[in-house]
């Protein structure tokens, strides 16, 4: 009965408005540029007026586009209110049409009802491909609607229309999607009226024919459609919307995919889709419980920020419920979770606010389902705790030391705020691109592996081998220490930090914390080397003889013209060596040794033009081991001043006036382990004497 | 690149003057600029023990020499030794192939690594491997470890470089200080080039120009009191002292006697390692001599028996001088290549490049003797006994013995750390 009355007021409605607006009729109009089109203004919308061609579809045409002739034209018509404001409802169609459609007598006519519908709401977007400022725009998707044979073909993932089939029709379903859901269509603008939407199921389930088919589905009208609803208001029992179901779509349908995320398994992705729901008595788990129900019906508004159209769009509130860790931080207001009081948690308390309340959340959609309440409810009163495999709770601090360390809770946070100034991804900045310094980058773990071009600076096990270890372990003042501004690390960063490369340095913490404090296992080299050091010690008995020369000592030394080295850092023993000019070298150099006698245990007068004096001068220095007076005019007598050399090892005579005299009176110097009297004056007699006298020494003649 | 190592030894007169400027102008030649003046009593001893060598003279096989033939032969195995045959040595149970007799009798004093390998198999980027501890990269030119030596190690005098190279190209101190890098001398007997007032001068006239340099260069010096700067007046000031000084006679071969030229014989290898020694008893750290014609691809039993006569001669001498002046003791001799050639004998008598096991010869200071580290598989090919040792594992033995410390870090203008020999570890077995 109700039906019949809506058919006859709109039936009504149509008759008035031809009576109060003249009908505009036909005429050509042109744009400045000359393109003429013919057409019937039916209405204007601010600027933009609503043209209808002979076939009744609807374009429009802005009203700058039209020549001057036809802006005054539509200026007089406007005025005259022979055309009406707003755009028709409903594409006028010839009566003839009107009265089919509403007696359903004949089937659904696609160039006459549908197209127009198309024409109007679908071929902005879903039309040939067009130039636009020299670039060729295409229809989105790959649709086109502009005619029957395009619309039937879709796209190159198949067809939009099923024939018969409405809920196989993608472009049936998308049409009738709630208003807010992401792939609704048309996205801009209202929905489709239930009237239209009626047009295109009625149209499909008739064939989805060019031409009307003889098979005729009755139409089921809006007021049909909601008349329940009207029924319960009249009976004024308490209206309430119905409670906004998410999208649901058919199973298998194009839209009911489930997006799985990089990394995310497709089995948890699904569960997360479905909303896994806790068992009775387990613990709820953030990751799984909670966030599904965050990310149906609160991350629209409280979503992470995102770029749209060059705009930055910001979480309403600055609330992010993204993560566990933006739903604990909240937002300036405090936090919004409480553990275990639900009931100062704002989270869980806007929930239950009365509806009209103004603060009641989630504003749009009806409230959140009291299932899902109770969960955010039990995830608060039991701790409010992270997920279980995934954040640790000091996530940013420091972990408990029976907590293994956890790169991306403990050691990429500290990373962020302490290296990634310079350590980061490269960015540009005035048009250059800066790079992370020294091409190390610390902001992923893969990078942190990587190290640089120069290795590795983790390996994993050995805090003293890795260079990340090493650069921040440096004393302060060391120019090298990491990081080169503000303070070092903390002595429990530093901890942190050899803890991870002790527990593997990986990716996810090791099962168990390791000990930091754990000695190092032994090196190799270590070992070696002290052996190495052994076979030398007969040096360092001698330098603890002698105590550390100073700067200035050594300064004043080389005042003679010889290089005074210490033979190691530290050590107390120098070698003297006339190593440049040395030919300019003579007996008076040695005087400056004077400040050193205890510590020179190498002399090197090699070349010099030194004579047997400065061999007393050597004679003087006790802990003198090598000695080189190779190519000198040293003779004999400058040997007897050695006699009192105790330590004496190697003794260089090449190219001396020694003879074998002098080579007798070395006899007595069982120390000496080399001898070289090649180029002397000494004879093979004479070595074959000294060889009998010292038998372990090694004599080169 | 094949011709070039054939000529690796020759350096060209534009080659030398391009690396010659690199050395000297980068306040080269003359370390001691400025340490002469204001750095008298720098840290010469960064290590923390006495060095056990002070001097290495480095003798580079360029183009690979056959391990097989020379230091690492497979006795009784024609099948990959050819006609060579094996030698006993001076030292019991090392063995060397019968192209090195005279070297043989210097064993004792010396030990063969028998399991080196490589991970490069192409000359330039297995030689730059070797010469640096760090893989080639188009990002940056690592130091040589001879510019690591004299960086590290310290000047031990004032007139003349810690790093020189007889023949060959390269040697570069990367981003070290360019003092720090070789100096090229391209050919032994001509020694040191340019480094004598030329003949038209007399002191007069040369002091008189001398003050018109320093005259011109005031308002600069003033202007920009900085260190780059003052290091190139100072250099100017030394290179006269130097070139007025006998020190300059240690590139002059021609002042040794003849029967050096017999013992090291007159090839231009001889003739080089003659030099080093010359360099060696003047107090330079680290000289390489290069000896080029070791691409065996083609009739290797020949070349490489030729090019043993040059090398055995040369070698045998250069110890046996050292010795008899008392400077093996603290100069290690190294021979080496930049890697090793195939056991297979290929089609034309030849050896081709292989990179997974060669050798490396090491004599002198801080050397244990008469040591053979390692063992290889019945055909050479690869090592069996003993730690494989990388090019840088040999560089951090060098340096282990020069005293050198192989943690210290020095920094590229970038910013990135390098060790001298890179992470190599030293082989205590060959060390004394």
């Amino acid at each position: 009965m109700t039906g019949k009355v809506v058919t006859y007021l709109s039936l009504l409605f149509l008759s008035l408005s031809a009576f109060i607006v003249a009908e505009e009729p036909f005429r050509t109009y042109s744009t400045p540029q000359g393109k003429k089109f013919e057409g019937k203004a039916v209405g204007y919308e601010g600027q933009v007026f609503i043209l209808s061609n002979r076939d009744g579809a609807l374009f429009k045409v802005p009203f700058n586009a039209l020549s001057s002739t036809d802006k005054t034209y539509l200026i007089q018509a406007v005025q005259q209110n022979r055309i009406p404001k707003g755009v028709p409802a409903v594409s006028p169609t010839p009566s003839h049409t009107s009265s089919s459609d509403s007696t359903g007598l004949k089937g659904v006519d696609f160039a006459t009802q549908i197209a127009p519908i198309l024409q109007e709401r679908c071929n902005d977007c879903h039309k040939a491909p067009y130039e636009k400022n020299g670039r060729t725009m295409k229809p989105k998707a790959g649709l086109r609607f502009d005619t029957y044979e395009l619309l039937m073909r879709g796209n190159d993932d198949g067809p939009v229309i099923a024939a018969g089939d409405i809920e196989g029709s993608i472009l049936f379903e998308v049409i009738t999607l709630p208003p807010d859901d992401d792939m609704i269509m048309p996205p801009k603008g209202d929905p489709l009226t239930s009237a239209q939407i009626d047009l295109f199921r009625r149209w499909i389930l008739e064939g989805a024919a060019q031409k009307p088919t003889g098979k005729v589905v009755a139409a089921q009208t809006e007021s049909e459609a909601s008349s329940e609803t009207e029924q319960k208001k009249g009976d004024g029992v308490e209206y309430r919307p119905e409670k906004k179901a998410k999208a649901a779509f058919r199973k298998g349908s194009f839209f009911a995919h489930v997006v799985v995320p990089l990394g995310v398994s497709p089995d948890e992705a699904l569960a997360k889709a479905e909303g896994a729901k806790p068992k009775p008595g387990e613990p709820i788990d953030f990751d799984r419980h909670v966030l599904p129900i965050l990310e149906e019906r609160c991350n629209d508004c409280h979503h992470a920020p995102f770029d749209r159209s060059g705009r930055l769009v910001n979480p309403k509130a600055s609330l992010r419920f993204d993560s566990f860790s933006e739903v604990m931080k909240g937002n300036l207001d405090g936090p919004v979770i409480v553990a275990k009081e639900p009931e100062n948690s704002r989270l869980y308390t806007v929930m239950n606010l009365p509806e009209d309340n103004d603060l009641f959340m989630p504003p749009k959609g009806g409230p959140v389902d009291s299932e899902q309440i109770d969960i955010i409810k039990r995830w608060i009163v039991e701790g409010a705790n992270p997920s279980k495999n995934s954040v640790s709770s000091t996530k940013g601090g420091i972990p408990a030391s029976d907590e293994p360390v956890s790169f991306t809770d403990h050691i990429l946070p500290l990373f962020e705020s302490r290296c990634l100034e310079c350590h980061g991804a490269p960015y540009v900045k005035n048009g250059r691109t800066i790079k992370p310094k020294a091409g190390l980058r610390l902001d992923e773990f893969e990078w942190v592996i990587k190290g640089n071009l120069d290795g590795t600076i983790v390996t994993a096990e050995d805090p003293e081998g890795s260079a990340l270890h090493r650069v921040i372990t440096l004393p302060d003042d060391d120019p090298e220490i990491m990081p080169p501004k503000g303070d070092p690390l903390s002595k429990d960063q530093i901890t942190m930090i050899k803890r991870w490369i002790l527990e593997g340095a990986s990716e996810r913490p090791a099962a168990v914390a390791a000990d930091p404090n754990a000695a190092p296992k032994p090196k190799k080299t270590e070992t070696a080397s002290t052996d190495v050091d052994a076979q030398e010690s007969f040096l360092d008995v001698l330098a603890k003889r002698a105590s550390l020369p100073s700067k200035g000592q050594l300064i004043a030394a080389e005042k003679s013209g010889a290089l005074v080295t210490q033979l190691a850092e530290r050590y107390p023993l120098v070698r003297a060596e006339f190593s440049s000019f040395a030919s300019d070298i003579d007996d008076s150099a040695l005087a400056a040794f004077g400040n050193i006698k205890n510590n020179i245990s190498h002399l090197d007068m090699s070349r010099t033009k030194i004579s047997d004096q400065a061999m007393t001068s050597a004679g003087s220095f006790p802990n003198l081991t090598w000695l080189s007076v190779r190519n000198t005019k040293v003779t004999d007598n400058g040997l007897r001043s050695l006699s009192s050399l105790q330590h004496l090892r190697y003794l260089n005579l090449s190219g001396t006036q020694v003879t074998d005299k002098g080579a007798n009176s070395l006899s007595s110097m069982k120390m000496l382990e080399e001898i070289y009297l090649w180029d002397s004056k000494v004879t093979e007699k004479g070595v074959a004497a000294l060889r009998q006298a010292l038998p372990e020494a090694k004599i080169l003649f | 690149m094949m011709t070039n190592f054939e000529k690796v030894d020759e350096l060209g007169r534009r080659e030398f003057i391009s690396h010659a400027a690199k050395s000297c102008l980068g306040v080269g030649l003359m370390p001691m600029a400025g340490s002469y003046i204001h750095n008298s009593v720098k840290a010469l001893t960064p290590g923390s023990r006495p060095a056990a060598a002070r001097h290495v003279i480095y003798l580079n096989m360029a183009g690979a020499m056959s391990h097989l033939d020379t230091f690492g032969p497979k006795p009784n195995n024609p099948d990959i030794q050819g006609p060579v045959e094996s030698i006993p040595t001076s030292a019991d149970g090392v063995i060397l192939s019968e192209n090195l007799p005279k070297t043989a009798q210097h064993m004792h004093n010396a030990s063969i690594i028998k399991t080196m390998v490589s991970s490069q198999g192409a000359h330039q980027q297995a030689s730059y491997l070797m010469h640096t501890s760090y893989l080639q990269r188009g990002t940056i030119v690592h130091p040589t470890f001879g510019s690591w030596v004299a960086k590290l190690s310290g000047e031990i005098n004032r007139t003349i470089p810690m790093n020189v190279k007889i023949g060959g190209g390269g040697g570069g101190a990367g981003f070290l200080e360019a003092k720090y890098g070789a100096l090229p001398i391209g050919n032994p007997k001509q020694g040191l080039a340019n480094s004598k007032m030329a003949s038209y001068l007399d002191d007069t006239k040369f002091g008189s120009r001398i003050a018109m340099t320093e005259k011109l260069n005031e308002n600069f010096a003033t202007q920009y009191p900085q260190k780059q700067v003052r290091a190139y007046s100072d250099l100017y000031r030394d290179a006269v002292k130097l070139m007025k000084s006998d020190d300059l006679n240690a590139f002059d071969i021609t002042q040794e006697p003849e029967s050096m030229t017999e013992l090291y014989g007159a090839s231009n290898f001889g003739q080089g390692c003659l030099l080093a020694r010359r360099l060696i008893e003047n107090k330079v750290r680290y000289v390489e001599v290069t000896r080029g014609g070791w691409d065996t691809h083609n009739d290797n039993f020949n070349a490489v028996a030729n090019n043993c006569l040059d090398i055995d001669k040369a070698l045998s001498g250069l110890l046996l001088d050292l010795e008899m002046r008392g400077l093996l003791k603290e100069t290690m001799v190294v021979l080496t290549s930049e890697f090793g050639r195939t056991p297979n004998i290929n089609g034309r008598d030849g050896r081709d490049h292989w990179p997974y096991c060669f050798t490396a010869f090491l004599a002198g200071g801080g050397i244990k003797g008469g040591v053979s580290y390692g063992e290889t598989d019945d055909r050479g090919r690869s090592p069996v006994e003993g730690k494989p040792i990388k090019p840088e594992d040999l560089n951090a033995t060098i340096a282990y013995a020069l005293g050198l410390p192989l943690n210290d870090v020095q920094y590229s203008p970038s910013g990135r750390p390098f060790t001298v020999a890179h992470n190599g570890e030293p082989l205590f077995d060959v060390l004394a």
